[in-house]
């Protein structure tokens, strides 16, 4: 039987806030073999390549009132069986921008994400990709109050993020 | 907060070191020190140690201070640590220069100052280990670069423990033990601060401003943790072995040569992950930091090939100064002074216009440097090292005053680029500072 250490960031959400480091520090609690159990008021898609490559599988159940419970399992162990009323929807939109910064030079792949992230509408994501992760971006999308998720593809080639201006 | 934020002081780190730097050089132009003295004289030591300590050890940590939190995403355990471990290393670095003029007969007696010295130098040097590997720590397992830090870290403890030791034996109160450590062991001092410390941490931290500056793919894990091996033997071999052999009454000889194997394997691959890092760049234009880095590098190919050659007709011991300042100036100050010339422009970029960004128009990085004129200094500082490192093989020491003159001045000359860059004397208006903008302090970072 898998132990979950249970992580509700809708609070910080519910805030305007970013929870990103929040999951980050508590996986980086977990002992071996334990999972994270996790309550977001969206379904988080975009983290589930960031633990897809930290070796944990996911499965997620939509809640009451479009709020998510995910169960990230570490590769190896059983999850439980999802809920049978799991309906997946994404409450993250498509993104309405693409920005392909793979080739440009640092750092100019944050001030085209700033850049374009301020022109966008509230709820609107942009998507970009990147060749490392842009740690300089993430304190002043903090700050701007925008959300992000970020990680890298699976072959750690491409850093995919994806940023949504507050709705 | 998640990600990379400035750090408050390492503009100030950086300002003491360069000031330190200008000093030493000025001492040694005007015949302080070795060759004029003898190389294990007390000016030496104290031209060794405003060097090591003042200059490389200084603008070392502050990077570290700025580098490793966005090595590992986590931000430092504890930024208000950075300005006491300023200050004890600054009083701790003044005190021992002082014990040194003491030892030399230049100053009356004092010599508790050495203990003191080593004491507030090792209270320094402990709390930027516990900081900057509490941070390294709470981001475990350590990635990439951040293995080279750890034993960069490691190996600072070795060279502050075995300083420490010399300080209280010279002071007299080391009894037998460490006045048998202090007679042979001065060697495992030097490798584990130049080599350990110093050399396997700016190997580490070049791994990720490369590949970051050049737009070049990582080296690939593989490589670097060989590399990191050779090198992590190199420096365990010679303290361990050394302190075994010295304590076996055995000679160094043959410790010596282990270390000294690993070592030129260690720089072996350094040299092939470095050129690899050059060769998949995606950047072909290089700018000046990576260009003048390229210097550092074969700097120290060249004192790679010049310790062979020293070795191989006897002659290491006699032109040790010669061997220790190319590695001083031209591979570790060249290879510090290229990349601190992008990463002020980096920083002080992100400090002024990061509010700004997206908003309004805003000036790139390379708009706040004038790469035209800086590369001259850099030249000329590279080509005195050279000569300076010359005309110690070749005993001239008037020589020598001259070229270490000219590298007071290239230095002088860069710093004086440096502090254009932060006061954003080059950017043209009206980008210069636009609405909301304000423009940086010279000696700290807003953050």
């Amino acid at each position: 039987m898998i132990h979950y250490i249970d992580v509700d960031v809708r609070p910080i959400l519910r805030s305007g806030g970013e929870p990103f480091s929040v999951i980050m520090a508590a996986l980086g609690r977990l002992e071996p073999g334990q999972g994270l159990r996790l309550y977001a008021t969206f379904k988080p898609i975009p983290l589930f390549a960031v633990m897809a490559e930290k070796g944990f599988a996911h499965s997620a159940n939509e809640l009451d009132g479009g709020e998510w419970e995910v169960l990230f399992t570490p590769a190896g162990a059983t999850p439980p069986a999802p809920s049978p009323l799991a309906q997946p929807t994404d409450a993250w939109p498509e993104p309405v921008v693409h920005l392909d910064n793979r080739d440009l030079d640092p750092p100019e792949p944050m001030v085209r994400i700033l850049g374009a992230a301020e022109q966008l509408a509230p709820g609107q994501t942009l998507s970009a990709l990147l060749r490392r992760e842009p740690v300089f971006l993430f304190p002043h999308l903090e700050k701007r109050g925008f959300r992000w998720l970020g990680g890298f593809t699976p072959d750690g080639s491409t850093y995919e993020l994806t940023v949504r201006a507050l709705s | 907060m998640i990600g990379g934020t400035l750090s408050k002081w390492t503009m100030s780190y950086f300002a003491i070191a360069i000031t330190w730097l200008i000093a030493a050089e000025a001492l040694m132009a005007a015949g302080f020190g070795f060759p004029a003295a003898d190389v294990a004289a007390a000016d030496t030591l104290v031209i060794v140690h405003m060097v090591c300590i003042g200059w490389l050890s200084m603008a070392m940590c502050g990077a570290l201070f700025q580098f490793v939190p966005v090595l590992v995403g986590k931000p430092l355990f504890d930024e208000r640590w950075e300005l006491p471990a300023l200050v004890l290393l600054t009083a701790g670095l003044t005190a021992l220069l002082a014990g040194f003029l003491v030892l030399g007969g230049r100053l009356p007696a004092g010599l508790w100052l050495l203990p003191l010295a080593a004491t507030l130098l090792a209270a320094g040097f402990a709390l930027v280990v516990a900081d900057l590997g509490l941070t390294v720590w709470r981001a475990r397992p350590p990635v990439g670069p951040a293995h080279f830090v750890l034993a960069g870290l490691v190996s600072l403890c070795a060279t502050v423990a075995l300083g420490t030791g010399f300080a209280w034996s010279l002071s007299g109160h080391g009894g037998e033990e460490l006045g048998k450590v202090l007679a042979t062991g001065v060697p495992l001092h030097a490798i584990a601060g130049l080599g350990g410390w110093l050399t396997l941490t700016a190997m580490g931290v070049s791994y990720r401003l490369l590949s970051m500056f050049m737009l070049a793919p990582d080296v690939d894990g593989k490589k670097s943790r060989l590399t990191l091996a050779a090198g992590s033997a190199a420096i365990g071999v010679a303290v361990a072995g050394g302190l075994f052999a010295i304590e076996a009454e055995a000679g160094l000889g043959i410790v010596l040569a282990a270390a000294a194997a690993f070592g030129l394997a260690t720089f072996a691959l350094y040299g092939r992950d470095v050129a690899a890092l050059y060769r998949n760049r995606k950047r072909r234009q290089l700018e000046l930091n990576t260009k003048m880095a390229a210097y550092g590098f074969a700097s120290l190919a060249a004192a790679a090939l010049l310790g062979i050659a020293l070795v191989a007709t006897g002659s290491f011991a006699a032109h040790v100064g010669a061997f220790a300042f190319l590695v001083a100036f031209g591979w570790l100050s060249g290879l510090v002074l290229a990349k601190l010339y992008k990463i002020v422009a980096f920083l002080t970029w992100l400090e002024t216009y990061g509010p700004a960004m997206g908003r309004l128009p805003t000036p790139r990085v390379q708009d706040l440097v004038a790469e035209g004129r800086a590369s001259k200094w850099f030249a000329v500082y590279f080509v005195s090292v050279w000569g300076g490192t010359a005309s110690l093989l070749f005993g001239q020491a008037s020589v020598f005053r001259g070229a270490a003159a000219v590298m007071t001045l290239a230095t002088a000359g860069i710093v004086q680029e440096l502090i254009r860059t932060r006061r954003l004397a080059d950017v043209a208006e009206p980008l210069r500072l636009p609405n909301g903008t304000q423009p940086p302090c010279l000696l700290y970072s807003r953050t």
